[in-house]
């Protein structure tokens, strides 16, 4: 689902005369500033809205680009379709030296009945050529033709109608259909419009672009409305349907509870309007979808559908044989232009053809209208030629229902005998060449060297030791967190800290009591097991190691919970301490039997403590 | 009480304990699986460098059949080395040139593709592959400037790259912990290194995104894309050998593209090489 902007308010009106000769002037001077970057004039017309319905009016621009007309453009009566001049608007651009500019003409176009008018060519002079626009038909409908009319919503605050441009197509054709959502203007502010996906089964749909806001009336009810335009074309042939569109709108009512006091709600803060989410949809409208009419095809028919003119030119004349010649087509109108394809062109056999290159400049936002400019590489490969023989493009012409076959004129030729072929120039790249290098030639040779040769495989991300690899800094990472966190804890518990340095203490300890007993060093034996016991008792009762004599078994040992058989090793333990102090034990066998009961009593201090 | 006494070196008096023995069979076993180690290396690089030479030869003999134009049955050579499995830009290259020669030119950009995967800087890729574009007529695909930059480098470079700068802001990470007092002057380079790892994080995805949406090149030389899969579908637009289309769908032979904004039709799948392979609509008539 879309969300499109939506601008409630009055449309802006176009300039005065008098501005328009300042502007014209100003655009002249810098015409005369930039002479040499300006590009060709061209002149185009362009109606912002079409079909529009009886009662409503449309907008006509005349657009000058590249030049200002020496006369302001006169158009035609046309019975039944009033015109107004409403004024001019002009654009100018340098965009990396490059100058462009442009004057449009905008006029009021308000028809006086239902009906196809066709806004004939117009003419114009400038800078002495003389330019002329393409002929515009203008589609008016009668009010509840199609959808919802304007003249059924006046009690309405909002309402949303599809405009389609005809009801019978053929396959391939290209048409601009209208959704158009009209607000009431009761309706303090709109916003949040959110249309839904388009049903159109069997067309390919264009993007949406949002038009001009403008004002209607209906009745005694005035709307906004705004239009949103799109391509539609048709697929298959049938009986086909578009719609209905469905769309969701949040509008702000004046509140209805009170009316806002000047003097104490000056900005209607204590009176918020009323929102109101309303669901719009227009009615599916149906269209019959014929199929091109196989009678009656050219043989170089190869799809195109629409309306165009073409233009052929060729240069240079005057060539060699094998000499390339570059021959510039131009195919204006309207259509699907980017698939515009170039036929094959059989009567061209005595040249050789290259693939063409082409551009396409659209002259309107949808991009149905415009031309395409196909740029193809002949080379003459005889010296019999004397003319490149004309270049033929059919297509279907919707509008008279029928195939026509757009012939360019033969382009004569002076072609002399040559020698060796030239490659051709590739004359214009349209894909994004850098602008400073020049057109290359050829492809550039093979190499002759094979390089680094390998197997292709997956890409290494996709591989899973390489996966598995980038774990290994985050497992870094992680065990450094978890020892950083262990270290600062440790460093804020002393007492932790002291039990696993005792636990440590006691450890080496006891292999060094395996040693001395196993050097026979009595008195080394005894000290350490001492200190053991000063170490396991004074980090049990968390008092400095220091301190600990045997009186403590009593004082501190026997009323709390630690085992009668526990007191009773400790008591002989601390008793051999003091009687080796007198009366060392001579043989290495009597120090190790003391090690078993050293490592009991040890333990069970150890459990005790838990 | 007597204890056995350790001599210091393992085979004193002939007579070997138990312990020494199962020391001895270890290192035994060591130095048998290094030696196969060693001989399975110098057979793979003997392997290597004659499969190098042969591959060199082969090359070499392709390249002069194309010297003396004879474009095809130099293609043909170049895609039998490819097919032997192991492969080079160059090779690739002037797989691409060959075809170009043949006048094949969406075969010759396939290829031209091919070598952009293993040498997307090649100066003279770059050009052939410039140069080849512009000469279709009619819709194609080109890819934007957004693509044209993530295909400076390959995928696995982007991946060592990212790889390597989301080691170092691990490193950094990792030296914060081991030693905090390193915390306030890394600051700024963990800050660099972070960002620059998600940054490059993103571009390989969007390298692989990039490269791993399907592509359907045009062999054929003009070719009808269709409203619907079937052949009696009207035609909505023609594409020509070497157009270059977004492949969407497919079904049963058919493969439905677009070409940028143009509007999607059908085709059929033997019309086109699907980029890159093994993706769903990949072609079977292969070439590249």
């Amino acid at each position: 689902m879309r969300k499109l902007r939506l601008q409630l308010g009055s449309p802006g009106r176009g300039q005065g005369r008098r501005r328009f000769r300042f502007d014209s002037g100003f655009w002249g001077l810098l015409a005369c500033v930039f002479p040499l970057t300006l590009s060709a004039a061209t002149f185009t017309a362009n109606l912002d809205r079409n079909p529009i319905t009886l009662g409503e009016s449309a907008t006509l621009s005349l657009t000058f680009e590249g030049g200002t007309p020496a006369q302001d453009p006169t158009l035609p009566a046309i019975p039944n379709l009033q015109i107004t001049y409403i004024g001019p608007s002009s654009r100018f651009s340098v965009i990396n030296g490059q100058v462009s500019s442009s004057v449009t003409y905008n006029y009021t176009v308000v028809p006086g009945q239902a009906g196809d008018f066709i806004i004939p060519s117009i003419t114009a002079a400038v800078s002495g050529q003389k330019l002329a626009t393409q002929p515009l038909r203008l589609t008016v409908l009668k009010p509840g033709t199609t959808g919802a009319g304007v003249g059924s919503a006046e009690g309405q605050l909002a309402l949303l109608r599809l405009l389609l441009p005809k009801k019978e197509l053929y396959v391939g054709e290209t048409v601009e259909a209208q959704l158009e959502l009209l607000v009431n203007e009761k309706v303090q502010g709109a916003h949040d419009f959110q249309p839904a996906a388009i049903p159109a089964e069997g067309f390919n749909l264009g993007k949406l672009l949002q038009g001009q806001q403008r004002r209607v009336q209906a009745g005694s009810a005035v709307f906004a409305l705004n239009p949103w335009a799109f391509t539609l074309a048709p697929v298959k042939n049938g009986s086909l349907s578009v719609g209905p569109i469905t769309a969701s709108l949040v509008v702000e009512l004046p509140s209805a509870r009170r009316r806002r006091d000047p003097l104490w709600d000056p900005f209607g803060l204590l009176n918020p309007p009323e929102q109101r989410t309303l669901s719009l949809a227009t009615e599916a409208q149906s269209v019959q979808v014929l199929p091109l009419p196989p009678e009656g095809a050219p043989p170089d028919f190869n799809g195109a559908i629409g309306d165009y003119s073409l233009t052929v030119t060729a240069g240079p004349t005057n060539v060699a044989v094998g000499d390339p010649i570059t021959v510039k087509i131009q195919v204006a109108g309207s259509g699907t232009l980017d698939s515009l394809a170039l036929p094959n062109q059989p009567a061209w056999h005595n040249f050789k053809i290259y693939p063409a290159t082409s551009k396409t400049e659209t002259s309107d936002a949808l991009g149905t209208r415009g031309v395409k400019i196909f740029e193809e590489v002949v080379v003459p490969q005889t010296a019999d030629i004397t003319e490149l023989p004309p270049l033929s493009f059919s297509y279907f012409d919707v509008g008279r229902k029928s195939y026509r076959t757009l012939t360019g004129p033969p382009i004569p030729l002076a072609v002399r005998p040559g020698g060796v072929a030239a490659v051709p120039v590739i004359a214009a790249g349209n894909r994004g060449a850098p602008e400073n290098q020049p057109p290359t030639q050829d492809i550039v040779p093979i190499k002759q060297r094979l390089g680094e040769i390998g197997q292709i495989a997956p890409p290494l991300v996709q591989q899973p030791w390489f996966l598995t690899l980038q774990g290994a800094p985050v497992l870094a990472w992680l065990g450094t967190v978890v020892w950083r966190k262990r270290n600062d804890k440790l460093a804020h518990n002393p007492r932790l800290r002291r039990r696993r340095q005792v636990v440590r203490l006691v450890r080496a300890g006891q292999a060094d009591l395996r040693r001395y007993a196993a050097e026979n060093n009595s008195d080394q034996f005894f000290a350490t097991l001492f200190r053991l016991l000063q170490e396991q008792l004074g980090e049990r009762l968390d008092v400095p190691a220091s301190a600990i004599t045997e009186a403590v078994i009593e004082e501190h040992l026997r009323p709390g919970d630690v085992p009668e058989r526990t007191l009773s090793g400790l008591h002989d333990l601390f008793q051999a301490c003091n009687l080796a102090r007198y009366a060392p034990i001579k043989t290495s066998q009597a120090l190790a039997a003391f090690i078993p009961q050293i490592e009991t009593v040890l333990r069970e201090l150890e459990e005790a403590k838990r | 009480m007597n204890t056995p006494r350790k001599s210091k070196t393992p085979n004193a008096g002939r007579r070997l304990t138990g312990f020494q023995l199962r020391r001895n069979s270890k290192f035994q076993v060591r130095v048998f699986i290094s030696g196969i180690i060693l001989a399975a290396l110098m057979v793979w690089a003997r392997g290597a460098t004659v499969l190098g030479a042969d591959l060199a030869a082969e090359f070499d003999s392709a390249n002069k059949l194309y010297e003396q134009g004879k474009f095809r049955e130099a293609a043909s050579a170049y895609e039998k080395i490819v097919r032997s499995g192991p492969v080079s830009s160059a090779l690739y290259f002037n797989l691409g040139n060959a075809f170009y020669k043949c006048g094949a030119v969406g075969r010759a950009i396939a290829a031209y593709r091919q070598a952009e995967r293993l040498a997307p800087r090649d100066p003279d890729l770059r050009a052939n592959l410039q140069f080849v574009r512009n000469q279709i007529q009619g819709p194609s695909v080109v890819p934007n400037r957004w693509q044209r930059w993530l295909g400076r480098l390959t995928v696995n470079e982007w991946t060592v790259l990212a790889s390597i700068v989301f080691w170092l802001w691990l490193l950094s990470l990792v030296l914060g912990q081991l030693r905090p007092a390193f915390r306030p002057p890394l600051r700024s380079f963990r800050v660099c290194s972070g960002a620059g790892a998600a940054a490059l994080c993103l571009c390989l995805s969007a390298a692989l995104l990039t490269r791993s949406a399907p592509t359907a090149i045009v062999i054929a030389r003009d070719v009808a894309v269709r409203n619907g899969p079937l052949d009696e579908s009207q035609t909505a637009f023609t594409v020509h050998d070497g157009a270059e289309l977004t492949v969407l769908d497919h079904k049963e032979g058919w493969l439905q593209v677009s070409a940028g904004d143009q509007p999607r039709g059908w085709l059929k799948r033997e019309q086109v090489l699907v980029w890159p392979s093994g993706t769903p609509g990949h072609s079977r008539n292969g070439g590249v």
